[in-house]
């Protein structure tokens, strides 16, 4: 997978479409600093007052520390299949995110992510008992409950009926736009994301000397 | 830290079945081997200290008379590793007869000389003075059936101008040995009683207990000698002193190199079986942990893509294995007490000892050491695991 050049602004929301197998989660993994490219020339990241970060340098240099410094504070991260440690409540999965940052627990967004979400009911429950739809709402809560600067999600509603994925895609895309949140989704299909005004990238692969690759401008 | 250590926990008891099982395989390593530890501090260490300590494995006994001058026990007895000694003027065994009011046999029984400190009456804390006063062995005690503070009969006779005479003494017990090292009919009495009637026996008068015959010549020299080392492992060097002065002595030298080899045995058995399960649970741990380890993978990705540090997520399984460690080592104990109570409680009956199995506080301490290192070695290999590659590889699977 080749990366010629791609510029993200606070805020934007984009979607990442392309069939499966094509890189979409190794893009996404590369956007929160997870997975390190073989071969990096610049990745800057712009905070806000201060200068850029060259996630680059420091992943040649094996700084890994600071890029889960960074991953913690700025990015929120939905994946495919909820992704909620089975030995917490929901409550406590949600705020995990605010806990290590050292974050107070109880907050507006907090309430305000229960109640749009609906899960005042499953606070206390296991995520194992949970239907796949209320997890991945639980997830969401998750990304979002320590007011993060970008949120990544992963095929956020692909393990869903259509109808809750509809559902869940738009309390999903209305959290985001009202804490202003920079909004990066990968997915497979962009039909059901039409209607959310999502900038679109297509990852086009072509076959090269036996070598998949995946280029995107 | 302390963020991963409350995930850590939380996972460890959310998972409680497999925390018993890896708490269980932990304590069944840890309490056979507490037992046998205990076993080899309680009753097999109290029984290879009795064989160490047993005095007539320490008893130097001469093979023939010598002419001794008394400086030379004074040398003797300043000595490091010489625990008693009493000088004798005869070296044969003298043997006296008994009568108590309460027993109608007369017993014929071995007359011992002894003074204080005697390795063969440890338990008695007054030794004979009087000329009157006499020890009794357990066996003759029965035998006569008495008890410390009775009075008894004393008799030998002697051929004297080809008439058998027969004179009496009026002994006082003083007490009743309880020794097993001294198993045979005796009396353990004064120096002057043993020699008074050794005299009369060669034909000598008595004139302190009335008793005729030829005049005494002074002896002012001695021939033998009760002699006792302080330990088994002073016996040979005090041999090879005396041999250098002329005086061949008998040792139990045989017996000596056999305790010392069951002790030494035994010690390696221990350590060659703790070795062995501190070697085995190590692996199972290990294995274990490694197993748990690639099974959360997924929820430890998780955690590194919150934020954790890598430092923190090899944590993960260290603290859930410290905690193993501890839960393990405390059943471990509950068991040990158990069996240790009901052993003590059902053998105690057929031995003296009440220790039968039992360790110090700083042995329990010992053991938890032990363990959290074990532990820790184990956890440390499967910590390392969890950093292996990219955190999204585990992401991916359902």
């Amino acid at each position: 997978m080749v990366i010629h050049n791609l510029r993200i602004h606070q805020g934007d929301k984009i979607a990442f479409i392309g069939e499966s197998g094509c890189g979409k989660s190794t893009l996404l993994d590369m956007l929160a600093f997870i997975a390190q490219p073989s071969y990096s020339e610049i990745f800057n990241f712009y905070l806000q007052h201060q200068s850029s970060i060259n996630i680059a340098v420091e992943w040649q240099r094996k700084h890994l520390d600071p890029l889960s410094q960074l991953r913690k504070r700025y990015i929120g991260y939905v994946m495919q299949t909820g992704g909620l440690l089975p030995y917490l409540t929901v409550k406590e999965n949600i705020l995990l995110s605010r806990e290590i940052l050292d974050l107070p627990l109880e907050d507006e967004i907090v309430f305000q992510l229960i109640n749009d979400l609906k899960l005042e009911r499953h606070l206390k429950k296991s995520p194992a008992v949970l239907s796949i739809g209320e997890r991945q709402r639980v997830a969401i809560a998750r990304a979002l409950s320590h007011k993060p600067k970008i949120v990544i999600a992963d095929e956020p509603t692909a393990s869903l009926d259509p109808y809750s994925a509809k559902v869940v895609m738009e309390l999903f895309i209305n959290l985001a736009e009202q804490f202003n949140i920079t909004l990066i989704i990968a997915s497979h299909d962009w039909q059901p994301l039409k209607s959310f005004g999502l900038h679109r990238y297509y990852l086009h692969t072509s076959y090269s000397e036996n070598l998949t690759e995946t280029s995107i401008i | 830290m302390f963020k991963i250590f409350k995930l850590a926990a939380r996972d460890y008891f959310y998972e409680w079945q497999i925390s018993i099982c890896h708490v269980l395989a932990l304590a069944s390593i840890l309490a056979p081997l507490m037992i046998l530890f205990g076993l080899k501090f309680g009753i097999i260490g109290k029984m290879v200290s009795r064989l160490v300590e047993e005095p007539l494995n320490r008893e130097l006994r001469p093979v023939s008379s010598k002419h001794i001058e008394p400086d030379w026990f004074k040398e003797i007895k300043s000595r490091s590793d010489v625990s008693f000694i009493i000088p004798l003027k005869r070296n044969l065994a003298a043997n006296i007869q008994l009568k108590s009011k309460t027993a109608n046999k007369i017993l014929n029984v071995e007359l011992i000389p002894t003074a204080e400190n005697d390795p063969l009456l440890p338990e008695i804390n007054r030794a004979p003075k009087q000329i009157d006063e006499i020890i009794l062995s357990k066996s003759a005690a029965n035998k006569l059936s008495v008890k410390a503070g009775d009075r008894i009969d004393g008799s030998i006779s002697r051929k004297y101008h080809n008439k058998t005479q027969r004179v009496h003494i009026p002994l006082r017990v003083l007490a009743v040995a309880e020794s097993q090292s001294f198993n045979r009919d005796g009396a353990f009495c004064s120096l002057t009683l043993v020699e008074a009637l050794e005299n009369f026996r060669d034909g000598h008068a008595v004139p302190e207990l009335g008793w005729s015959g030829k005049p005494n010549k002074l002896q002012n020299y001695y021939t033998g000698f009760r002699l006792f080392a302080k330990t088994i492992n002073d016996v040979e060097p005090l041999k090879q002193w005396l041999n250098e002065q002329g005086i061949d002595v008998r040792t139990r030298a045989h017996e000596i190199a056999v305790v010392n080899r069951l002790d030494q045995n035994l010690t390696t058995v221990y350590w060659v079986v703790a070795f062995t399960s501190i070697i085995g649970y190590i692996l199972s741990l290990g294995a274990n942990l490694w197993a748990n380890v690639d099974r959360k993978y997924k929820e430890l990705c998780i955690l590194r893509l919150t934020g954790f540090r890598t430092s923190e997520i090899i944590c993960f399984p260290i603290i859930q294995a410290m905690i193993t460690a501890g839960l393990g080592w405390f059943l471990a104990i509950v068991i040990f007490q158990f069996v240790a109570f009901t052993m003590t409680h059902f053998i105690s009956e057929f031995t003296d000892t009440t220790d039968i199995c039992r360790l110090l506080p700083s042995h329990y301490f010992l053991a938890l050491t032990i363990t959290t290192l074990a532990a820790f070695c184990a956890a440390l290999l499967a910590g390392f695991r969890t950093i292996k590659g990219e955190p999204t590889d585990g992401l991916r699977e359902l």
